[in-house]
């Protein structure tokens, strides 16, 4: 193999109905090296990945595989050429098996007509130990981790025979042991000889990882630069295109009467199931509380039922000492508690109602909004004008539909409404998840501020950096119990071996 | 105890769980009403209600130990099998006799069980590639014509079986076109296709055969005789087996294979994996590089062909002659006998073979209890679909992409 690029894509431009998605974008890619593409969300790294891919045909530009010019036409093509994808949403078909995953579309067979499945697990089998991908070939695919369907998606590229793995956001999905462990098999692929694209807008982990980094934003590429000399707060600034502040400014708390308090709660999951049990906490007024814990321990059960939206199946939830164990969602709502919800897509917003009509969700049945059961768009209109403003929603005005902001703007809609409400409680389940670092700076401002107005903050994450940044006290959840309450400077290997069941009730 | 231990359950503890006993209380429930029938002819009450009040118990403890859809499966199975055994305890001993003629009934249950269970694999290639397939019905209607039409025009039932599938299969692409490129809702398209093949068996019927109707002479799909089943020693045994068996229709017969073949191209081969895996994720297939468009599309004429051997059976197979609307819902049928089986063959097989049997004896009813007795009993399948499709026995999980046209991006 000579020692030019192995990939290398020149000029590579890709239009969208009024956007353009890549904008002339260079991009070179060493035999056996690891190379990052960082971006905000939009930034075009994953168009450029679909084109490599074979998914998406470029406007203008030229692929190079190995120094010769390739047309990739599907994602059939790509794969003959060495090229294999993990997608930030898993490629997996749930009711099959890990094997049956992995060989999908290059079956050995017997004659060529009847599926050889032992054969099929054997494969499987060998090229998991080969390159250290701990899988197990007749597992039901919904019926293993995130971490291993990941390990699954990496196999079934390696099954096909692929020298380039493009790895899209793979640690978005993992706890940080798990992202760990991704590392330690990412540096096993590339002593083996493969080279990989890891797509991210995480700046610590690539730093982390990458031989290099290629930095993108609108569309165009900004630079590419080697490990040595990258740090994250230039690579931000590369990425956003100013100053970011990496770390959250906030004064110490000065927290007060308690606000919302929880006495042995226990919840049940959708299947009848516990899924929180014997919770008791309390959040005061002016501080934050970081709830951490690895998805699936409960956390949106205890969401749910805080907010009114589940009942309990015991114990008891007070705001401003007032019982709401069976209170109804409107009533906790009016009693001041303000809820981000997990999901802003689904639960957060009405993606088919207008930013003013999103934004009066809560109170459209109280004067000035509507008198008499008559509804005053107008009213709607003019203070939804007036909250767009504030809380820096770009990308439409009132009578926009939901659905056509970026995501950063939704949640900043979805935070107007709760925030303009008053409460005396807010819930932010997951406040930036799929944010890029721009509106997360944004979001985490905002949410000091809350405290800062003697709020009660209960902020739920998945990411122990935001939990670490924001939070006054660390609750840990696992298998729905509280496991441990910790200082923010608590170590977060600490964090993250309490997260998994490990270590004793810790305090602070 | 943790989730996970409680999923690792041994096998003996799955054999005396719950579950277990309410399906026995189903059987039970199946069993008292047997007892009253031929040939046991049991007369008087007692035993029938007693394994009866066995089954309720059954299923009583199945609902207790929070079994609750097979318990209430066995406690409705065992209160219909008490009232079917007291009601025909209360019937004459002839009468039970003429309904009741074990070797007519089975092989009228597979004579009515063919073309629905043709029809049910069809629609399984089509469903499990993710696109439902509601014009079953019909694609069946343009089997029985051009089945008939075939026949007479070629003078051969070969090329009736030919014509049939070539329309059948024309039909499935149209319904096709529509759900996978123009991305149609498939309920709707599929309801279209329907009425288009009701509209040109009717158009066509008039226009090629008018008053008279199909000929009389028209080729048949031959019956095959194994005269050689009564000789079976014993005598009661030969007797059963050649009422039963002896004289079938050659696609009765070929309904066999069709289930092996179907099975195995389904679970066992490249193929099936392939369209399995199109109908539970066309995104993930897509990009190991499966054409999806390919796949369904072949998939849906697969379907097609399919149920209009099905129709096809039924006109030049079974009634000898063409008319119109002669379906007459069987498509609808043979969707809820795919559905009830799981969308497998051999479940469908087997929901067919019940409905099957609901029709045989619907229209063995009438010669001893009267025509409204036979009336009421064609309405059983329809009974039994809902039954299933509420999920006493075990609910079925559809494909998971079935009906979600997929964009290519």
């Amino acid at each position: 193999m000579s020692d030019g690029p192995i990939l290398e894509l020149r000029s590579i431009t890709k239009r969208f109905p009024g956007v353009v998605a890549n904008d002339a974008i260079d991009f070179e890619l060493l035999p056996g090296e690891v190379h990052a593409l960082l971006g905000e969300n939009g930034a075009g790294k994953s168009t450029l990945m679909n084109i490599v891919y074979g998914l998406y045909r470029p406007d203008g530009g030229e692929i190079l595989i190995r120094g010769k010019p390739v047309t990739l036409g599907s994602a059939r093509e790509a794969i003959m050429h060495g090229i294999g994808m993990v997608h930030q949403h898993f490629m997996l078909i749930p009711v099959m098996t890990v094997a049956e995953n992995i060989v999908l579309a290059s079956e050995p067979t017997h004659a060529g007509v009847l599926l050889d499945y032992a054969a099929s697990v054997e494969r499987v089998r060998e090229l998991s130990e080969r390159f250290g991908l701990a899988v197990d070939p007749e597992a039901r695919v919904e019926n293993i981790g995130v971490g291993q369907e990941q390990r699954v998606e990496i196999l079934k590229a390696l099954y096909r025979g692929a020298e380039i793995l493009i790895l899209d956001e793979p640690t978005a999905v993992l706890t940080p042991q798990e992202a760990a462990e991704l590392f330690e098999i990412i540096r096993g692929l590339q002593a083996q000889g493969k080279s990989i694209i890891f797509i991210s807008h995480k700046l610590k982990e690539v730093v982390e990882i990458a031989d290099r980094i290629t930095v993108l934003r609108r569309g165009r590429k900004v630079d590419t630069i080697s490990r040595e000399g990258a740090t994250e707060t230039g690579l931000a600034r590369m990425m956003v295109g100013r100053e970011v502040l990496l770390r959250v400014e906030k004064k110490p708390a000065a927290p007060g009467q308690p606000m919302l308090e929880v006495h042995d709660l226990s919840v049940l999951d959708d299947r009848g199931l516990g899924a929180v049990r014997d919770v008791s906490f309390a959040v005061r007024a002016g501080e934050i509380v970081g709830l951490a814990g690895v998805d699936g321990n409960g956390q949106t059960e205890l969401i749910d039922a805080l907010a009114g939206l589940r009942r309990p199946s015991g114990g008891e939830i007070r705001v401003r000492g007032q019982d709401v164990t069976r209170a109804s969602a409107r009533r906790v709502l009016d009693l001041g508690v303000g809820h981000i919800p997990e999901d802003r897509q689904r639960r957060g917003l009405v993606l088919e109602f207008s930013l003013a009509e999103n934004l009066a969700l809560h109170d459209y049945d109280e004067e000035p909004n509507s008198r008499f059961g008559w509804l005053f768009p107008r009213r709607l209109i003019s203070r939804a004008r007036k909250l767009l403003r504030e809380f820096d929603v770009r990308g439409g005005g009132p009578q926009t539909r939901a659905s056509a902001l970026s995501g950063g703007n939704q949640q900043k809609v979805v935070i107007a409404r709760e925030v303009a409400g008053d409460p005396d409680v807010l819930i932010a389940a997951q406040p930036t998840r799929g944010l890029d670092v721009g509106a997360i700076e944004y979001v985490h401002r905002r949410l000091v501020e809350v405290r800062d107005e003697g709020k009660a903050v209960l902020l739920v994450s998945l990411e122990l950096d935001e939990i670490r940044a924001l939070s006054d006290r660390i609750l840990v959840i696992y298998e729905g119990r509280i496991v441990g309450e910790y200082d923010p400077k608590v170590a977060e290997e600490d964090l993250g071996i309490a997260m998994t069941g490990g270590g004793s009730a810790a305090a602070a | 105890m943790s989730v996970r231990a409680e999923s690792v359950r041994s096998g003996w503890e799955r054999a005396t769980g719950p579950r277990a006993v309410g399906i026995l209380g189903i059987a039970l429930g199946a069993l008292s009403f047997w007892l009253a029938l031929p040939p046991v002819h049991a007369r008087n009450t007692v035993l029938p209600v007693a394994v009866g009040i066995l089954g309720a118990a059954a299923g009583i403890w199945a609902v207790s130990r929070r079994e609750r859809r097979v318990g209430w499966g066995a406690i409705a199975a065992a209160l219909v099998g008490i009232v079917g055994a007291i009601l025909a305890t209360r019937s004459s001993l002839t009468h039970l006799d003429i309904v009741v003629f074990w070797g007519a009934l089975v092989t009228a249950t597979l004579r009515w069980a063919t073309p629905l269970t043709f029809a049910a694999i069809g629609g399984m290639f089509s469903e499990r590639s993710g696109v439902v397939n509601i014009g079953l019905e019909g694609m069946m209607l343009v089997g029985a014509f051009f089945g008939a039409l075939g026949a007479d025009k070629t003078g051969s039932w070969e090329g009736g079986l030919l014509i049939a599938m070539a329309a059948g299969g024309a039909l499935a692409l149209i319904h096709a076109f529509f759900a996978i490129h123009l991305r149609a809702d498939q309920i709707v398209g599929g309801t279209a296709i329907n009425f288009l093949a009701l509209g040109i068996t009717g158009y066509l019927y008039v226009d090629v055969y008018g008053q008279q109707g199909t000929p009389t002479n028209l080729p048949a799909i031959p019956d095959v005789h194994f005269n050689w089943l009564q000789h079976v020693p014993p005598h009661q045994l030969g007797s059963f087996l050649d009422n039963s068996f002896g004289q079938m229709n050659l696609m009765v017969w070929l309904m066999f294979p069709l289930l092996i073949v179907s099975y195995i191209v389904m679970f066992k081969t490249p193929i099936g994996l392939r369209i399995r895996a199109v109908g539970e994720h066309p995104r993930a297939a897509d990009t190991v590089g499966i054409s999806v468009y390919a796949v369904r599309y072949s998939a849906v004429v697969v379907s097609g062909v399919l149920a209009a051997l099905g129709g096809a059976y039924l006109s030049i197979g079974f009634v000898h002659s063409f008319s119109e609307g002669m379906t007459n819902g069987r498509g609808f049928i043979a969707l809820a006998a795919l559905i009830f089986g799981g969308w497998r063959p051999f479940g469908a097989f087997g929901a067919a073979l019940l409905f099957g049997f609901s029709s045989a004896l619907a229209l063995r009813l009438p010669d001893a209890y009267g025509s409204s007795a036979g009336t009421l009993f064609q309405a059983l399948p329809y009974v039994l679909t809902l039954i299933a499709v509420a999920g006493v026995i075990g609910r079925s999980i559809p494909p998971a992409a079935i009906g979600r046209p997929y964009k290519k991006q």
